[in-house]
């Protein structure tokens, strides 16, 4: 075919750009942290606790997780709190609940919260399997809900195609392969052989999947030669890197993460297989950015979730990362991962429509002006923009990858400053219009839209 | 035929470890008939203190004492095991079993938040042995020493073990216990003191294998849970109460697990729960259990 454009072609126009890139105009995002002075809220606004349900992972590793996801919460909640509370009247008050209880003692643990507790909001999740489940129930409970994470493209794709009261913040999950895989074909155009090691449950098919098909797009020429699957929150990976390194091929592509993550590396420095082969990933630096040690191999694609690392946007850049991070280090005395961002702006979207819809209406706003504030919001976070879309209540931003470097500020790796690559995040995800598809939509979107580039 | 040898090292390794934690949960049973559901979380408070020890505590000490420092968890976790056994399990020894499994599983979540509430919720690591003891080659390929260590201190723990079971005078004392408790007692064997030691011993294995893994793993929240599940296929497989059973059952995972990750990835979960689940239809009291 004559008229397929070439990889360096269709990556320009999927807007991919490696340089640090500027985040727009700083006019006007004071929104989060500094409560400007001639907002006064109309009208009279109770001033009884407003009760947040947050439930994450306490216990087990998935505390990885769920703690920083806490914390971001937190620190949003006491910034509020300092200036009154929101609306200036309703100081937040949040009802921890563990998420680690299983899915079905999640379910009862919301409706218990809603209906003993009288929650106002319910908030945080980490695992895929669990917001499919809560979705319908928080329907039901006419709960408004914001999920952090529990990203699976399953929820708004199938669980619930018709949000009403849940919401969620954090990246769609088919956007971190499709980052992976844009990613590897920016920097290691001439690969051939691809293996894969990806923990067994819904995240590592999920990226297994979009991963590979971006790659038959991209890279139509690479071919996978092995594929691993480690039972989730394993330590030892000899047999998966004996496997991996049997089969020789150019890349290794893993979304393994947190104490999985940790141990792999340390295990595959000894094996040799970083000298052997690229290797990329999705979550590396994403989980808990200070348990990588500085033995960690440089220029490795270390995804971060496709969402949010705490060094991008760097310096006074963007001022809201800035305070952000600074804050939440002195206060907790460690760096915020995606999940913190996560929370934390999640917090200031409740805040702002709030603020917005007493603008309008006076008073505290009932759930229903909350939601139609929401839907359509763009606010900015620590990360960037996100944009809360009206068909689906998913929140969208930026996707960011990277590479690993090891800087003298710091005693872990960061995202390489000089190489951070960004996509927007409409060019890799199904847009609102397009048909439910399996596995996913963005995955029959990708399949069914995007051309298979020209190789040379 | 390198890559064999080096299949071999890796499906060792997890034997390795795999047996001392089963086999002290079979100890355990053996003698004392209870099944120690807190098992799984003295394995991990093993990893976590030896995590802090090597990595923390003594992190700038010379190689040699990291490595005599490796066995801290073990010991830490059977310090615990002789504190538990008479606090919390011996007032329910006349008591049915519901009674036992409820108190180990309390432990078993207890030990759990106790972890997380010292160590916080991030992996620890404490990688400096590992990377001190460095890689070998093997034909083309690489291999890390550390992993032959800990391969060899799970056959001695194997063999020292048997001896001690088989060749001291407290052998015949622990295994005459575990025959017949009344009889044992009525002929002057002090039962508590040999419950309260087989009860450390089994403890002190599972603090083992936890120490020995932290320094190619890392000590992470959840990894008791996991270490009791795996150890429960293994006594599956081997017969509970059975040391035998428990080495022969560990190999019987450790090959397996090895085998299906390199041939049908797709089933590395799955091979493990097939083989217990036919080991349970042909054998239920496992391959080297007795029926009761």
């Amino acid at each position: 075919m004559s008229d397929r454009p070439s990889r360096r072609d269709f990556l320009s126009k999927l807007g991919v750009t490696t340089a640090a890139a500027v985040g727009g105009s700083l006019a006007g995002v004071g929104l989060a942290g500094v409560a400007r002075a001639e907002d006064k809220p109309k009208g009279t606004i109770p001033d009884k606790p407003f009760k947040i349900g947050h439930m994450t992972f306490f216990t087990g590793a998935g505390a990885v997780l769920g703690e920083p996801m806490y914390k971001g919460n937190l620190l949003a909640a006491d910034e509020i709190n300092a200036t009154g509370g929101l609306l200036g009247k309703r100081k937040i008050e949040i009802l921890k609940a563990d998420e680690a209880a299983g899915t079905d003692a999640n379910t009862k643990e919301m409706r218990r919260l809603k209906l003993s507790e009288k929650i106002d909001m319910f908030m945080g999740i980490t695992s895929s399997g669990n917001t499919p489940a809560l979705g319908p129930v928080a329907e039901e409970l006419k709960l408004l809900t914001i999920f952090v994470d529990g990203c699976t493209d399953f929820l708004f794709d199938k669980a619930v195609p018709n949000p009403r009261y849940i919401f969620r913040i954090t990246n769609i999950q088919s956007a971190d392969g499709a980052t992976c895989a844009v990613g590897v074909a920016l920097t290691w155009p001439s690969i051939k052989t691809v293996a894969h090691i990806h923990p067994d449950y819904s995240y590592g098919r999920n990226c297994f999947d979009h991963f590979s098909i971006v790659t038959k797009k991209l890279l139509p020429k690479a071919s996978n030669v092995s594929e691993a699957w480690p039972k989730l929150f394993s330590t030892d990976f000899t047999p998966h890197i004996t496997k991996t390194l049997a089969a020789k091929p150019d890349l290794l592509v893993t979304s393994l993460w947190g104490g999985d993550y940790v141990a792999f590396y340390k295990q595959a420095l000894q094996h040799g297989l970083f000298t052997k082969m690229k290797v990329a990933t999705t979550l590396a630096l994403g989980a808990a950015p200070q348990s990588i040690g500085k033995d960690h191999p440089e220029g490795v694609l270390s995804g971060v979730h496709s969402n949010y690392h705490f060094s991008y946007p760097a310096g006074n850049r963007w001022p809201l990362n800035k305070t952000f991070v600074e804050k939440y280090h002195a206060k907790f005395n460690e760096y915020p991962n995606f999940q913190a961002e996560g929370a934390y702006t999640a917090t200031y979207a409740l805040k702002t429509a709030l603020e917005k819809a007493n603008k309008l209406m006076g008073g505290w706003p009932d759930d229903d002006a909350i939601i139609s504030q929401l839907e359509g919001m763009m606010i900015p976070g620590p990360g960037g923009y996100v944009y809360i879309r009206p068909d689906n209540h998913q929140g969208y931003k930026d996707a960011i990858t990277g590479f690993s470097k090891n800087v003298p500020e710091y005693p872990f790796p960061i995202l390489d400053p000089e190489r951070i690559i960004t996509i927007p995040i409409r060019n890799i995800t199904s847009p609102p219009g397009w048909p439910k598809g399996d596995p996913t939509s963005t995955y029959t979107w990708i399949d069914q839209t995007w051309p298979t580039v020209k190789t040379t | 035929m390198d890559i064999l040898v080096i299949h071999l090292f890796n499906a060792l390794l997890y034997t390795s470890v795999l047996f001392l934690i089963a086999g002290g949960l079979s100890l355990i049973y053996g003698v004392m008939r209870i099944v120690n559901l807190a098992h799984g979380n003295l394995f991990a408070i093993g990893a976590f203190v030896t995590a802090s020890a090597v990595g923390q505590w003594f992190a700038g000490s010379t190689s040699a004492w990291l490595f005599l420092l490796l066995p801290a968890g073990a010991v830490a976790a059977a310090l615990l095991g002789a504190v538990l056994e008479p606090t919390l399990l011996r007032p329910f020894y006349r008591r049915p079993e519901e009674y036992q499994l409820l108190v180990t599983y309390g432990i078993l979540m207890i030990l759990e938040d106790l972890i997380r509430f010292i160590w916080g919720p991030y992996p620890v690591t404490a990688t400096s042995l590992f990377e001190k003891m460095g890689s070998m080659t093997v034909g083309e390929w690489i291999y890390p020493r550390y992993n032959l260590l800990v391969i060899a201190i799970g056959g001695v723990a194997a063999v020292g073990l048997w001896a001690f079971i088989y060749k001291t005078r407290f052998g015949v004392l622990l295994r005459a216990t575990s025959q017949d408790m009344r009889r044992a007692s009525a002929l002057g064997v002090n039962v508590n003191y040999v419950y309260v030691l087989a009860f450390t011993i089994g403890c002190f294995m599972a603090g083992l294998g936890g120490a020995i893994v932290v320094p190619s793993q890392s000590a992470v929240l959840g990894m008791g849970v996991d270490a009791l599940v795996l150890s429960f296929i293994v006594v599956v497989v081997g017969g509970l109460g059975s040391l035998d059973g428990a080495m022969v059952g560990a190999l019987i995972v450790g090959v397996l697990r090895e085998t299906a990750v390199s041939v049908f990835p797709e089933l590395e979960l799955a091979v493990l729960y097939l083989i217990a689940a036919i080991v349970l239809l042909v054998r239920p009291a496992g391959l080297f259990g007795k029926a009761t």
